[in-house]
């Protein structure tokens, strides 16, 4: 039982229902929130919303799902943008917005708390 | 100081959702805009405030509060296709008698990824910053700075603008694993060299005449491990210069050549971050009618920062620059021009306080302990600089 409870993660990882891909690996997954790989790996092009650094569900998301600081991620964020070499994800402000955006957005990932797996307006996403 | 950012997309479709929507989404953290895909816009501002005991930064700071430290810039990045970026970035920047506020292109440039996936490769190609250490992309935006003032060993402020970006071509990589991450960058250029600072690092004063870049290269590569808890980066190349005298010049003309070498090192931890960077620059000098000797400087710093709360972090530096390693407390130095010895080192003792009131605001204030002036810029300090100073900074900082 205890065991279960340890794989059993608070957040859900979810992407637009366009997107064919049901199963990211960690590698690929910071990728895309890290902001370096700009395409799903089966090359559709990737549109990445997150939530404000200090939001409960970012933070849980940063260091269950991405095993990240959050701090780490806006640095690397910051490192980009303000360098030229890439871009910022889009924020949303809230756990209903990111699943508005996610839901209309072609190419979208983002992440919300446990979501009805029967919610066929987002697909959700397994990082391993 | 002060950070501005925002960020906009523009289409049709945005447009009207711009209309329509009375709160936009955000795009890059606090309040930046995000009103479609493709086109993203950032801008910052900055200001600090310094007061010294003696000798001066950011202006006359042993006599009142120097304000003379302030950065104000903005970016554009558009991004056509996944693998096409196109960047340009402006900035104005105060700092005291060394930098006016004159509007440069900071970085302006196209990329174009060759191959993505778990390996990513692509090239570059207009004015690029250069890779070196941790921090020199982003030395001029504060929230990424780790002080108010950059560890001027490495970062020596007194040659930033010929280190800090260049046009020229940009070849890059990277490569992630589960267990590691290994990212490279190679940059062929021709430095920015104009400036005074580059004649008293040469002459010791100004001359008659100027300094033009020849062609230079800077590279890096970055290892990063246990999911970026450990980044570990090697900088290397060679940066030159070309002295033409004008007028009488008791100097002919002449190049230097700077070959710089950091080792950075960097541990995150979740209340704790540590860095250490060392860096040892060859400094050749050749023709101007003289031989001066060769010299390699030598500078490190360790520094460490502690998140006391999500908003608040506390931090303490050590920072060494030795001008020449083989005369650090510059005996020879002295005999050779007798000039003070603390012109070619400095040994600083920081510590300081950071408050990120939300994602947009940060204040942060620093006390620094100074023994010697060999990063102090000439051009504020015309005189004999005191050998032991001390340096009060204040920043307020703003991003959207």
């Amino acid at each position: 039982m205890l065991g279960w409870c340890a794989t059993v993660r608070a957040i859900d990882v979810i992407a637009h229902p366009s997107v064919s891909i049901s199963q990211l690996s960690l590698v690929q997954a910071k990728g895309l929130f890290s902001m370096r790989q700009t395409r799903w790996p089966d090359g559709q092009p990737a549109r990445v919303f997150v939530l404000p650094d200090a939001h409960p569900i970012h933070k849980a998301f940063s260091k269950e799902i991405l095993n990240l600081y959050p701090y780490q991620l806006r640095q690397t964020w910051d490192r980009q943008v303000y360098s030229g070499i890439g871009q910022a994800p889009v924020e949303v402000v809230s756990e209903e917005e990111m699943l508005k955006y996610v839901a209309n957005t072609p190419g979208a990932i983002g992440y919300v708390r446990k979501v009805d797996p029967h919610d066929t307006t987002v697909r959700h996403i397994f990082v391993e | 100081m002060i950070l501005l950012s925002a960020t906009f997309s523009l289409n049709r479709q945005s447009l009207v959702k711009a209309l329509v929507l009375p709160c936009l989404i955000q795009a890059g953290g606090a309040e930046a805009l995000e009103i479609g895909e493709g086109i993203q816009l950032h801008g910052f501002l900055s200001q600090a405030a310094a007061v010294t005991d003696h000798n001066n930064v950011g202006g006359k700071s042993s006599q009142g509060v120097a304000l003379n430290l302030r950065e104000v810039g903005g970016n554009v990045s558009w991004r056509a296709d996944p693998d096409w970026l196109v960047s340009a970035q402006v900035l104005a920047r105060w700092a005291g008698g060394a930098d006016d506020g004159d509007v440069r292109l900071d970085y302006g440039f196209v990329d174009r990824t060759l191959s993505s996936g778990e390996g990513r490769f692509g090239v570059q190609l207009g004015k690029i910053k250069n890779p070196y250490g941790l921090y020199n992309t982003t030395r001029d935006v504060a929230h990424t700075r780790p002080g108010i003032l950059m560890p001027q060993s490495i970062y020596w402020d007194r040659i930033r603008d010929f280190v800090l970006a260049a046009p020229g071509i940009s070849i890059y990589g990277d490569t992630s694993r589960a267990a590691y991450g290994i990212g490279w960058r190679v940059n062929a250029l021709t430095p920015a060299a104009d400036s005074r600072e580059a004649e008293f690092i040469t002459f010791l004063q100004e001359r008659p005449g100027h300094f033009n870049g020849k062609t230079s290269w800077l590279g890096q590569v970055m290892f990063e491990f246990d999911n970026d808890r450990w980044r570990l980066a090697v900088s290397a190349g060679e940066l030159a210069m070309r002295y033409k005298p004008d007028g009488i010049s008791d100097w002919q003309a002449g190049s230097t050549y700077f070959r710089p070498r950091a080792l950075s090192l960097e541990c995150n931890g979740e209340e704790w971050s540590f860095t250490a960077e060392y860096s040892e620059t060859g400094v050749r000098r050749r023709s101007y009618g003289f031989t001066v000797p060769d010299n390699t400087a030598q500078a490190y710093y360790i520094q460490a920062t502690w998140r006391i709360k999500p908003q608040w972090q506390a931090y303490a530096r050590y920072d060494v620059l030795y001008a020449d390693k083989t005369d650090k407390r510059g005996e020879r130095f002295f005999l050779n021009t007798g000039l003070p010895k603390h012109l070619v080192f400095s040994e600083d003792i920081t510590l300081g306080l950071r408050h990120d009131l939300d994602s947009s605001w940060a204040f942060a204030m620093e006390i620094h302990h100074v023994m010697g002036a060999a990063w102090l810029p000439r051009t504020d300090n015309p005189g004999v600089p005191t050998k032991d100073w001390n340096l009060l900074l204040l920043q307020a900082a703003y991003r959207f």
